[in-house]
């Protein structure tokens, strides 16, 4: 049993950047007419702009960790030959317990 | 402790900021009821796909210190900097995923000092356990401590507050979902600080006028230091001469030192980024952890370094003072700007990153860059925890203190050690607030037992003659001769004392770093030396018992079964050449 059959890091990462993308597009569009504020962004609104770029990227990651629920993270780990002799050894050293 | 902050938050930022910190808790609590033994703890269950190893393996290595440090370096030295990752890291991180990690993975060890141990003894084990465990509570608690006094300079909070509250963070998401948890965290955090600082260089880069524009305006600066014009945004051009670069160093120092000795000392043994790879799915995962996390480092320059380079000559808004472009001069406790020897302003480098982020950022994505910085922070904690907890447990705790105790005792001991860990770098990071010195000091004596260690583990790996015995009195003797050649050398300009010159003084070199290089070179050649010769009048082992462990005694790993695009050397040569590219592009 291991940590990633539990949960695919797609989703929290896709989650976040979604809030992130919202949260930055919408406090954008509340500011768009503030020219004062946007002076330092050389009268860029970075925060609509890039907040769609969060957005989007939020969503593909949704999308990508959604798609393949269960399927792509579900395969047990696998050993190499050479893997499972050392790990033999490893038991028959002790250093396990 | 300044009274005024340098800037005040929106709301709109403290709410970005919230909302970070509730998606990594909540990452560490969805993770909860996986870490059932200590294998899930420590090593993930070694069951995790490479690009989220590979992204966690550079994460790790992302801590605040390198996003502000390389920043710094960036308006320091200029290009230059891109050193630190085209000479000083892809090379040696294309060896370790191409010839080391068939046996660090298929040794089976859980750590590295373990494999000194299957492929040595315990004393060499034991050695580099115990330095390495120092050494990671020590790293961690200065970057604390550098990040609690960066956010009271900042934004006024309070420096106790900051402190805690990071590390009470990244206490609950590593205590519940162990190195799973830290690894997940850390590939969130890479998103975060690649979106944090990717809009801060376009925006920079807009304003001085693109590469030609920040060239030209560098070139000014550099005139007027009495440099050659390309200095800052040449990496090669002026290294054959170390008075030329603002740097002082020549180009062998560099290669040899960097390069080659502390490049692959840190990106081969350091269990701090090797743990990521180890809990990698399978063989080939594994190897090539370090090749994907190499795609991104080979860009990180841009992202880290040009903000430093823009923040030198940006010259809207203003520094205030004495400083130069936004950043600041180093400031005197009555309020003046600290001069140099030959009477000109220190400037304050550390500030230029955060100055960019500040005068750039409106509210909104300034709650953005702050994340980030505060991402970048807790990923190099959280990384050097788990390897702390790791190494404490495995092979401090397990081969010394206790024994032949259950799973479920040592998956406890890990807990413990979690929580010890953090209190430890806590302290750690006042002992640096009160006494500068002894971090100097502690700092410099790592630097000291780092240098040799890529001589052992190479002698280890890939000469099956090689002892423990030899292994042992190499590293020691690398670390006296490191401290030697220390001590009786000193950067140009100094005094002696922490920077050198304790023992007498026979060298002076044109700078810190070029001394920093050639130490290195000493130690290594040292341990290089002093292991071959040990190791051919010690006894070796029975060939039979480093099956798994040396070069000639392992079947390579074979890659027939996969399709050529996803063999590891073809993605370790892409990368080598990529970086070629770039350097010939700066060069």
């Amino acid at each position: 049993m291991s940590g990633a059959t539990g949960l695919d890091i797609r989703l929290p990462i896709g989650a976040l950047f979604t809030v992130l993308g919202l949260l930055l597009t919408g406090y954008g569009l509340a500011t768009a007419g503030n020219a004062e504020q946007y002076a330092r962004s050389l009268s860029v609104n970075l925060n609509l702009w890039w907040g769609l770029v969060l957005l989007a990227f939020g969503l593909l990651f949704l999308w990508l960790g959604t798609r393949t629920r269960g399927k792509a993270s579900a395969h047990p780990a696998t050993d190499t030959a050479e893997g499972s002799k050392t790990e033999s050894r490893e038991h028959e050293l002790g250093l396990e317990r | 402790m300044p009274s005024t902050p340098v800037t005040h938050l929106a709301l709109i930022d403290y709410v970005i900021m919230a909302v970070y910190f509730v998606a990594v808790l909540g990452v560490g609590w969805g993770l909860r009821r996986l870490t059932r033994t200590s294998t899930d703890f420590f090593l993930s269950g070694r069951s995790l796909a490479p690009w989220i190893t590979g992204l966690a393996f550079i994460s790790a290595n992302l801590g605040a210190q390198e996003v502000i440090g390389m920043g710094a370096s960036g308006a320091k030295y200029g290009i230059f900097t891109s050193h630190f990752y085209w000479v000083g890291a892809i090379p040696a991180m294309v060896f370790v995923g191409l010839f080391m990690m068939p046996f660090y993975y298929g040794s089976r060890a859980r750590s590295v000092p373990e494999y000194l141990r299957l492929r040595f003894d315990e004393k060499t084990r034991t050695l580099n356990a115990v330095s390495f465990a120092v050494m990671t509570v020590f790293s961690s608690g200065v970057s604390m401590y550098a990040m609690g006094k960066l956010l009271n300079l900042l934004l006024g909070w309070s420096f106790d507050a900051s402190i805690l509250v990071s590390a009470l963070i990244v206490l609950f998401y590593v205590l519940l979902g162990g190195l799973t948890s830290a690894i997940y965290n850390e590939v969130l955090q890479f998103f975060l600080i690649v979106f944090g600082f990717a809009p801060l260089v376009g925006l920079g880069m807009r304003a001085v006028g693109g590469w030609q524009g920040l060239s030209a305006r560098l070139a000014e600066v550099a005139t007027a230091r009495n440099l050659p014009a390309t200095a800052y945004t040449h990496a090669w051009t002026n290294l054959a001469d170390a008075s030329r670069n603002p740097v002082g160093v020549e180009w062998f120092g560099l290669v040899m030192g960097l390069g080659f000795v502390l490049s692959f000392g840190y990106w081969c043994t350091d269990f701090l980024v090797v743990q990521r790879a180890m809990a990698a799915e399978s063989m080939t995962a594994a190897r090539r952890t370090p090749l994907i996390a190499a795609v991104p480092k080979m860009l990180f320059p841009f992202l880290v370094i040009l903000p430093g380079m823009i923040a030198l000559v940006l010259t809207t808004g203003s520094a205030g003072g004495a400083g130069q472009g936004l950043v600041p001069a180093k400031l005197a406790a009555d309020g003046r700007p600290l001069l140099d020897s030959a009477g000109r302003v220190l400037l304050d480098y550390d500030l230029a990153t955060p100055m960019m982020l500040v005068h750039l950022f409106p509210s909104g994505m300034l709650g953005l860059g702050l994340t980030a910085l505060l991402a970048s922070f807790m990923s190099g904690m959280a990384g050097n925890v788990t390897a702390f907890n790791t190494v404490w447990t495995y092979d401090i705790y397990q081969s010394h203190i206790r024994r032949g105790a259950s799973d479920a005792h040592y998956l406890w001991m890990g807990r413990v050690a979690t929580v010890g860990g953090i209190v430890l770098a806590v302290a750690a990071a006042y002992v640096a607030g009160a006494f500068n010195n002894i971090m100097d000091l502690l700092q410099l004596v790592f630097a000291f037992v780092n240098a040799p260690l890529f001589a052992t583990f190479a002698l280890g790996m890939f000469w099956r003659r090689t002892t423990g015995h030899g292994a042992f009195l190499g590293l020691l003797s690398g670390t006296a001769a490191a401290a030697v050649h220390h001590g009786l050398t000193l950067p140009a300009g100094m005094r002696a004392g922490v920077k050198g010159g304790y023992l007498g003084l026979v060298h002076v070199f044109p700078s810190e770093l070029a001394q920093t290089f050639w130490t290195a070179i000493v130690a290594w050649v040292t341990c290089f030396v002093v292991t071959i010769v040990v190791s051919v009048v010690t006894r070796p082992r029975d060939p039979e018992e480093l099956r798994g462990l040396v070069y000639s005694l392992t079947p390579r790993p074979s890659d027939h079964a996969l399709s050529w695009v996803a063999r590891p050397w073809v993605l370790g040569v892409v990368v080598l050449v990529l970086t070629l590219a770039l350097n010939l592009v700066f060069f």
